[in-house]
């Protein structure tokens, strides 16, 4: 049995991946992105009072650092939407999650 | 997008075997897999340490849990000078980047340039070391001001909170007697572990990162044809910095 494949040839045992560069371009870009949100950041937090507007603005920046290391770095946004779905869907209930947990958290402060 | 579907599958339904449906190999199809499973495991960390935080935001009975940027105010080479969350801004740039250095590795790799790849990997791994570098500073400066696993002596009093405000930033700054009492018991044993447990991850990717770095230098992909593990290893590399920007974001920020 030859199991020799061709370049580029999708094959179970050996499997040849495709090769293609999308150019440095987007990286940079979404570093210097990755770099500019983490400045606001440090700048909103000096200066902005600690309000839950603040919080609600420190995890929306969070989130949009988290979909550009993602897409661009772990290159989800250039496979296959089977995968980048099965993926992204259970994490959507950790974000359930953690708000069900926040507000029984708070709720313990009354037992307390 | 080239297709790898020799002609025989290429009519065949999706999902009747023969082809990968995701249309990548086993090995990142598991990575992916793995990297699912240990973000829950940091979620679970995370989820706790919120539920715990929340539990002590305003109660009569229990300290109000400290605010972690007030904690963390120190900067290495400046000493006892009051510089809430700039180190660790440090830090987080140091991940950012080597998570850059990283993504060119893996594009060098695309280009089948091993050299190119080789510089790139040996960025990331000093951006790594860097990294734990801060990262065992910052522990010891923690566990010398009193941190302890067990406890907490970090409850800022009301006196503490108005010494901490009276200061800029920049300026000196001692805890004098009176700021801190006991505080929430969890405040450092969360730190600590959860800091600890993405800390771990950072030293098993600098591992992985160097055996990887070797097996390029020993010509080992360039003799496969295809430089896909360091894709594997960039993966995680990643993960660890996506994971970065939540406990920076909970535990420093918020």
């Amino acid at each position: 049995m030859d199991f020799h494949v061709k370049p580029g040839e999708y094959d179970a045992i050996n499997y040849i991946p495709h090769t293609e560069s999308h150019g440095t371009k987007e990286l940079w870009r979404t570093f210097w992105l990755l770099l500019g949100i983490t400045i606001l950041d440090f700048v909103i937090y000096f200066v902005m009072p600690a309000t839950g507007l603040r919080n609600f603005i420190f995890i929306f920046f969070g989130l949009v650092k988290a979909y550009y290391i993602v897409g661009a770095f772990m290159h989800l946004k250039h496979e296959k939407i089977n995968l980048a779905l099965i993926i992204l869907v259970p994490t959507i209930f950790i974000v359930g999650l953690i708000m069900g947990l926040l507000y029984e958290g708070n709720a313990l402060t009354w037992v307390k | 997008m080239a297709n790898h579907t020799p002609a025989a599958f290429e009519n065949q339904p999706m999902w009747a075997g023969g082809r990968s449906p995701f249309n990548v190999s086993y090995g990142k199809l598991m990575m992916w897999i793995f990297l699912l499973s240990d973000a829950f495991t940091f979620s679970s960390l995370l989820v706790q340490y919120g539920a715990q935080r929340f539990s002590n935001v305003e109660s009569a009975v229990t300290t109000v849990w400290p605010d972690p940027a007030s904690i963390f105010n120190h900067f290495p080479f400046m000493h006892g000078l009051h510089l809430p969350l700039l180190f660790v801004s440090v830090m987080t740039f140091i991940l950012i980047l080597s998570s850059v250095t990283m993504v060119l590795a893996v594009e060098a790799g695309h280009r089948n340039s091993k050299k190119e790849v080789q510089t790139y990997m040996i960025y990331t791994i000093i951006g790594g070391v860097a990294f734990l570098s801060c990262q065992a500073w910052e522990w010891y400066t923690f566990i010398h001001e009193g941190a302890r696993l067990y406890g907490n002596t970090f409850g800022i009093t009301e006196q503490g909170y108005e010494h901490l405000h009276s200061v800029s930033f920049g300026d000196h700054f001692e805890w004098a007697l009176g700021d801190r009492t006991d505080g929430p018991v969890p405040f450092a044993a969360l730190f600590f572990i959860v800091t600890g447990f993405h800390g771990f991850h950072v030293f098993s990717g600098v591992v992985i990162n160097v055996v990887v770095y070797i097996m390029t230098v020993r010509g080992v992909f360039e003799r496969r044809g295809h430089y896909e593990m360091i894709e594997k290893a960039g993966l995680y590399w990643h993960f660890v910095d996506l994971v970065w920007v939540f406990v920076f974001t909970f535990f420093y920020l918020i």
